[in-house]
């Protein structure tokens, strides 16, 4: 271990945090995910809205999709034909990302709200402009962060050298982060923000599927609104998740030589596991007790 | 058909398209590499590209006609499961045959497809009349859109050129997504109870293109700025053409287009 890997260590650990936070919250303004069946569900049982409806698949391939063709372009444009700076070279690649992106939400939102033309859902030309462009650029700081965090481990001027290439690695990373998103970020949007008319903690009832809050605090709810109201927690805790992943992950590596001390790695690793699951048991009792059971329910109705 | 997933009816027979992708991947594929062969050129990848779109529509509409029977979320996962099986076919092919690995890779994938209908029927008892059907085509269309992305970038239908081209570079990450997407999006992105074949399928040339694009940037460092440049070039032209065409489509089958307004009369 040296000064120079742990500051690598330290940096991939930011990135990936602030990758983490931007990946949730462009999901969110398009609603993508799990959040998204509530979205298609809202017309069909009458409620239509101004909601952007990004299915472009899982948060996970779709992440792939953008940090695989940054890395591609990337590594196309740092090669010894092109010679580019290779931050430079991240930055087009994002940008690359970015407008593929734009153009998959784009076409989403149009298909998918034409295809419910017998709920009277309308395609709104202008929240295709506004949202569209929050959610490129949500997308750029999300690709940037991750094919930066691929290029550390595979730079051959850097310690870590990965043998993967770097489109693989950031093929990789991308589909961590999007299942991170879409496990991690979700709920804060999907469960609270879409339901936002029902008791806190209530959970989702089959009875009012669709149901979604339509309507914002002055007009109609936007998507934008959404962003906002996830920046303040679903986001950084998915930021805070992917970032503990990558750092304690490399941490362990970085700590221990993977090709003499690879046991103490794996031991590590084991042990952080256990600390996680322990952590997350003491916090659920505490939750519980503090909040209790849901107050209408009062045990089970006898027959 | 289940309405909750949508799925109109089909305007275009499914033998006509499983026969212009089958037919126009392998022609593509096989163009680009006697072409660029002869004149010792790369400027005819973009062919394969062509045969690519050819297999992307094919795919999207497989995957059409086995999503309207309700397998809302599962859009996704087929269009990975269709590229799963395409890489490993192709691989396959190309490892045991070299110059005629394509037309034996895409057969095996179609096995392949056959095999997991028939376990997905009878075995896990899903009972979706047209699976094996589709899982085939779905099958043909992974392997055929693998391999001609991959010949976009290698130029050549070769094993060793392919492995160092597009496997060792790590580009067979962007190959495979960009595949996956492009078979799934068209209709993924228009799921719903109106949706129309046509508009999913010009989607299916949109998104197509798109892969054709991804798999041109990395030509740029493999074939050559030359070949690289006109694959991009042409792939812009016919998404830019498909989707001025999806949008006025969108235009026809929405109930409205509308620059901004509130909600419509009737909504909650």
């Amino acid at each position: 271990m040296d000064m120079v890997s742990m500051g690598l260590l330290a940096a991939m650990g930011a990135l990936a945090t602030i990758a983490g936070t931007s990946e949730d919250l462009e999901s969110d303004v398009g609603s993508q995910s799990n959040p998204n069946s509530q979205v298609q569900l809202a017309a069909q049982v009458g409620h239509t809205h101004r909601i952007y409806n990004k299915a472009i698949s899982g948060e996970p391939p779709s992440n792939a999709l953008y940090a695989a063709l940054a890395a591609v372009t990337a590594s196309v444009l740092m090669s010894d034909v092109y010679g580019m700076n290779a931050f430079f070279s991240i930055a087009v690649g994002a940008l690359v990302a970015a407008v593929f992106n734009g153009i998959l939400s784009m076409t989403s939102y149009m298909g998918r709200n034409a295809s419910q033309a017998r709920f009277d859902q309308y395609i709104y030309l202008d929240v295709l402009r506004s949202h569209t462009t929050t959610i490129m650029a949500h997308a750029y700081i999300t690709a940037f962060c991750v094919v930066a965090i691929s290029y550390i481990m595979t730079a051959p001027w850097l310690p870590i050298q990965h043998p993967f290439p770097l489109p693989v690695i950031a093929f990789i990373w991308g589909l961590a982060l999007g299942a991170i998103g879409s496990s991690t970020g979700d709920v804060h949007y999907g469960a609270e923000r879409q339901f936002q008319q029902y008791p806190f903690g209530a959970g989702l009832n089959a009875a009012n599927s669709g149901d979604i809050v339509t309507k914002g605090e002055a007009g109609l709810r936007s998507s934008i609104d959404n962003a906002w109201f996830c920046a303040k927690f679903g986001g950084p805790v998915t930021g805070l998740a992917f970032g503990l992943i990558v750092f304690l992950d490399n941490w362990r590596t970085t700590v221990f030589d993977p090709a003499t001390q690879g046991w103490y790695a794996v031991l590590i690793g084991i042990l952080i596991v256990i600390l996680l699951n322990i952590g997350n048991r003491l916090l659920e009792i505490r939750a519980k007790k503090m909040y209790g059971p849901y107050p209408e329910y009062a045990g089970e109705i006898k027959a | 058909m289940s309405v909750a997933a949508g799925g109109g009816e089909s305007k275009i027979d499914k033998t006509k398209l499983t026969m212009y992708g089958v037919g126009g991947g392998i022609l593509g594929m096989y163009l680009a590499h006697v072409l660029n062969m002869l004149t010792g050129t790369g400027y005819f990848s973009f062919l394969a590209g062509l045969g690519a779109i050819a297999a992307v529509v094919m795919g999207a509409d497989a995957v059409r006609r086995v999503c309207a029977y309700g397998i809302g979320t599962g859009v996704p996962s087929i269009g990975m499961m269709a590229m799963g099986m395409g890489l490993v076919a192709a691989m396959f092919g190309l490892a045991i045959a070299g110059v005629a690995g394509p037309i034996i890779g895409v057969a095996i994938a179609m096995g392949f497809g056959y095999l997991m209908g028939i376990l997905a029927n009878k075995v896990i008892k899903m009972n979706i009349p047209v699976m094996e059907e589709v899982l085939m085509s779905l099958g043909a269309a992974g392997a055929i859109v693998i391999l001609s992305l991959s010949v976009v970038i290698s130029g050549e239908i070769n094993y060793l050129d392919m492995l160092n081209d597009v496997v060792f570079t790590g580009y067979i990450a962007i190959v495979f997504i960009a595949g996956a997407l492009a078979i799934l999006q068209p209709f993924n992105a228009n799921l719903g109870p109106d949706e129309t074949q046509d508009r999913t399928l010009v989607l299916a040339i949109s998104t197509g293109a798109l892969g054709m694009f991804a798999a041109g940037i990395g030509s740029l460092i493999t074939v050559g700025v030359g070949g690289g440049v006109l694959t991009m070039l042409i792939a812009a032209a016919i998404w830019l053409k498909a989707f001025l065409w999806f949008f006025k489509l969108v235009k026809r089958d929405s109930a409205g287009v509308v620059g901004t307004g509130l909600l419509p009369e009737g909504g909650l």
